[in-house]
């Protein structure tokens, strides 16, 4: 009973301590303002520091009950608590002083005025950091970086997301900023340490704190999930871990609650990764080759060699670098390959379709590191022979050889080759046998062969 | 050759921009031109600011070079084609339901109508392929591609009449006016074959319905180089491009070294950006003289791939034959494609027309697909198959147990993709029972062009045009890409 009234009185700390804000304001405002301070105005400001005291104190008292209630850390609330009886001892000096007519100086008399402000403003400040959050005096100026997630990866860890971990990354700084400063190694409340995946596991008074692959009967996710009112809720002070870090969490016991699960892993489920993207701007999704390099941009020099009428070219990316180049006239010379040879690592796909290639060319495109792309269909010269230069190209995974004079050898040429993805033999003198016997070797290889 | 080159004209002043960018300095500009009449107007740094805030095309890597649209003008029935509603069997000539019908507006053409009878299909309808899409009998072909395909059966559009619903899918606006796809593509990534224009326009000929004007390939506010050329069928594919009786060839590169010689002198003079483009035109309609004939040319296509389209294909205009010509002028890389269908405004008689229409559509749609299939060039074209809107799911007209009518229906409607970039055997979006209204991921004009920009590495909300005061894009001021669609 006695409790439940002082948590009462302790809710009303918020609307009183407007009171003596109000009036010391007003007091000192006198007391600046007023030139002619007749005996009458002298009494007033004597009044105003009594009721700033009176109300001061009120509000002190119920502030006390408020804090003691256990919704706020003592690291919280300690600034807040100590400059605000600061500020009511001021008052009720001053009000003493004034009362017993005492003599001070005009000097005297302003610093007191301007400890009183800045004592209030400190006060004020951290009492709304309680109950508004931290940054929330900067957070809605314009310019000003918005804080989205305490989880928000940083720009370098996002780009580089195979060397992200689930609960390192992800579920660990959470824990580091809501739960570690009551339950770490020395504190332990409730007997729990929550430092370390096994010291989580193992739990505190209550039981468990995590049974792998069964969040619902994990206390540590039981407790963060409950209604926010019920009692056993946590953390007790503070923001509520929002939904994005209890899914997180979720996913993680879900899938064993071990230390070295890559973020990676939750490409598995389209709900995670959807999410993951998100939450936390993370783009799992598995990327190509041409996706994960960069390059440098080909000089205006290096250019200059594809400027004729024989080749036209694009680039394929806004930081061009990556080029697609075709050739366009009816008969390629060695001569033509020779002049793209300074730009072979912007070439990234490459159309010499119809153009009289022979096998002799291959060879002098099987140095292009980059090329993933490779188009020399319609060209009957290109044989078997040819086809094994290509080799050297590791980063190919696409190549149509349709209309040329290839076979059998060519598809166990390529099959050697990892990073090809497919192949286009139609016309060819590769038989559909070959290309059943290719397949069953070589499952993730579209090999299209025509209708 | 630098593909983007057709850039530079915006740093030319235009008359529009003279007037309206040099209004605060005309009186120091003219003082400037007496001294050099060159330098005042093309080395404006004022246009070359607009330049530089605009990204480097492509956005990111495309996943397609070029599309191929085949325009299904007049619109096609869904619900006699991919849309397969029991429902409306079942319920054959009873009256659609108020809560579907709502109260939004019809067209005057069935809007009187005192009885809006629900019209099922009289086509069988069959799931298809592993993806187990339904297709009706009616394309017989096209349903054994399926496992290529993506429908999209939750497709709608603001406008209920022909004119402002193809309008606004060609051009994301329902006032003329605006460049078509195509051109803010040619505008956006130029040209992969300097012989051909970029935007190459196919019209079925002898067909008859709604009409086909060429502002539906027009440039609007762009450059006109980047206008849609209509090739026609039969000797003079495009218009007088031949030679005069008398004029070698010799004698006409002469001539128009000369004019270009002119022009060059005129635009020095004045740097009107139209110049350049009137010179890149005289000059594309020389190279084209030699380049036509051979990408129209199908003498050298073997029987099989002439069966593989239908036997039309052998008959020039056809769609058969456009869809043929479509695949040549991809494999020449001309980057938009665009096929016009007419002949599928089905009011009434839709049974026995509609026959008609798909029998002339079917074979050559899925032909075209695996011929590009089998050349690789499906990997990096976009095939797209569909009209400017649906038809209701009621009969215009007296409801007869073989025979009804169909009339305008924004509301929904399918489409289908293939290609680069798309998603294969999958449908996205759904209709009710009734084929009335969308209950699954709606998906507007705006967003199907953001997609299609998507797929060619383009970011739609970041090419524009500044006209008239303002910046314009294809989608204007809307649409999402679809992700769904994307593979």
């Amino acid at each position: 009973m006695l409790i439940e009234l002082l948590d009462f009185l302790g809710s009303l700390h918020p609307l009183i301590v407007h009171l003596p804000i109000g009036i010391v304001l007003l007091t000192i405002a006198i007391d600046v303002f007023m030139r002619n301070k007749n005996n009458s105005v002298q009494r007033v400001i004597t009044m105003g520091w009594f009721f700033s005291f009176f109300s001061g104190l009120l509000a002190a008292i119920f502030g006390w009950f408020l804090g003691d209630n256990g919704y706020y850390l003592e690291s919280q609330i300690n600034i807040h608590k100590w400059s605000g009886i600061a500020f009511v001892s001021i008052c009720f000096i001053l009000w003493l002083l004034r009362y017993t007519n005492f003599r001070f100086s005009k000097s005297f008399n302003r610093s007191v005025n301007l400890t009183s402000i800045i004592l209030l403003m400190i006060t004020g400040h951290f009492g709304g950091e309680m109950t508004h959050g931290q940054n929330y005096l900067f957070e809605n100026l314009p310019y000003t970086k918005k804080k989205i997630s305490v989880t928000t990866l940083s720009e370098s860890k996002r780009s580089n997301n195979d060397s992200l971990f689930v609960y390192e990354d992800l579920i660990h700084p959470v824990m580091e900023e809501k739960c570690i400063a009551c339950h770490n190694q020395n504190l332990a409340s409730g007997g729990l340490n929550m430092s370390s995946i096994e010291s989580m596991i193992k739990g505190g008074n209550s039981g468990a704190g995590i049974k792998n692959g069964n969040p619902f009967e994990s206390l540590i996710y039981k407790r963060v999930s409950f209604p926010h009112d019920h009692p056993k809720f946590m953390p007790p002070t503070g923001v509520p871990l929002s939904y994005d870090q209890i899914a997180t969490l979720e996913w993680w016991i879900d899938n064993g609650a071990k230390k070295q699960m890559p973020v990676t892993l939750t490409r598995n489920d389209p709900k995670t990764l959807r999410f993951m993207e998100l939450q936390y701007g993370l783009d799992l999704r598995e990327k190509t080759y041409l996706e994960t390099l960069t390059l440098s941009s080909p000089s205006q020099e290096e250019l200059k060699s594809i400027e004729g009428e024989e080749y036209i070219w694009r680039f394929l990316n806004p930081e061009q670098s990556f080029l697609d180049l075709k050739f366009t006239k009816k008969k390629i010379e060695i001569n033509d390959l020779l002049k793209v040879q300074s730009i072979k690592n912007n070439i990234t796909w490459l159309n010499l379709s119809d153009c009289m290639l022979n096998d002799n060319h291959l060879s002098y495109i099987s140095n292009f590191p980059n090329l993933t792309r490779l188009k020399i269909q319609k060209n009957p010269l290109v044989t078997n022979k040819g086809i094994e230069a290509l080799q050297k190209l590791e980063h190919l995974t696409e190549l149509n050889l349709y209309g040329t004079r290839v076979s059998n050898n060519t598809l166990i040429t390529l099959g050697q080759m990892k990073s090809l993805k497919k192949l286009f033999v139609w016309n060819t003198r590769i038989t559909d046998k070959d290309i059943a016997d290719f397949k069953a070797l070589h499952p993730d290889v579209e090999v299209i062969a025509g209708f | 050759m630098h593909c983007n080159d057709h850039h530079h004209e915006n740093k030319n002043y235009s008359r529009r921009d003279f007037l309206t960018k040099t209004s605060l300095g005309l009186g120091a500009l003219s003082l400037g031109s007496l001294i050099s009449p060159v330098n005042s107007y093309g080395q404006s740094n004022f246009l070359n600011l607009i330049e530089s805030e605009k990204m480097k095309l492509p956005h990111f890597i495309p996943k397609a070079k070029r599309v191929i649209y085949l325009f299904q003008s007049g619109a096609p029935s869904q619900l006699d084609l991919f849309d397969y509603k029991p429902k409306l069997n079942q319920m054959f000539g009873k009256e659609v339901p108020k809560s579907i019908l709502g109260e939004q507006r019809l067209t005057g053409m069935s809007s009187g109508q005192n009885s809006f009878p629900m019209a099922g299909t009289l086509f069988n309808f069959n799931q298809h392929g592993e993806s187990g899409a339904w297709m009706s009998d009616l394309m017989p072909y096209t349903a054994k591609i399926v496992d290529e395909l993506c429908f999209i059966k939750s497709m709608y559009t603001n406008a209920i009449n022909h004119d402002p619903a193809i309008t606004m899918i060609q051009t994301g606006s329902e006032l003329p006016g605006r460049p078509s796809i195509g051109s803010w593509l040619s505008y956006g990534l130029g040209t992969d074959n300097k012989n051909l224009p970029e935007f190459v326009v196919l019209v079925t000929k002898g067909k008859n319905g709604q009409p086909i004007y060429s502002r539906l390939w027009g440039n609007g506010f762009l450059p006109s180089q980047h206008q849609g050329v209509q090739f026609r069928s039969g000797k003079d594919a495009v218009l007088y491009l031949e030679n005069p009786p008398g004029v070698t060839s010799g004698i006409r590169e002469e001539q128009l070294k000369s004019l270009k010689k002119l022009q060059s002198i005129q635009h020095a003079d004045i740097g009107d950006p139209e110049i350049l483009t009137k010179i890149s035109n005289y000059e594309m309609a020389y190279r084209m003289q030699t380049s036509i004939p051979e990408v129209m040319d199908v003498s050298d296509e073997p029987q099989y791939i002439f069966d593989l389209y239908g036997e039309d294909s052998k008959n020039p205009g056809t769609f058969a034959a456009n869809c043929l010509l479509a695949r040549k002028l991809a494999e020449k890389d001309v980057k938009f494609i665009q096929l016009y269908h007419r002949g599928w405004d089905q009011h009434g008689n839709l049974p026995r027309d509609i026959k008609k229409q798909a029998k002339e559509t079917d074979q050559a749609t899925a032909g075209l697909i695996q011929d590009l299939k089998q050349r690789g060039l499906l990997e990096d074209t976009l095939v797209i198959w569909g009209g400017e809107f649906g038809r209701t799911n009621y009969s215009q007209g007296m409801l007869k147990p073989d025979n009804y009518g169909r009339d305008h229906h924004p509301r929904c409607f399918t489409i289908f993709m293939a290609g680069a970039g798309v998603k294969k055997g999958i449908t996205i979006g759904a209709t009710d029972d009734f084929g009335y209204n969308i209950t699954e991921r709606p998906v507007h004009i705006h967003d199907f062009q953001a997609t299609l920009m998507h797929l060619l590495g383009i970011d739609h909300e970041k090419l524009t045009f500044k006209f008239q005061g303002r910046r314009y894009r294809l989608t204007d001021v809307h649409g999402n890409v679809v992700n769904e669609v994307l593979a």
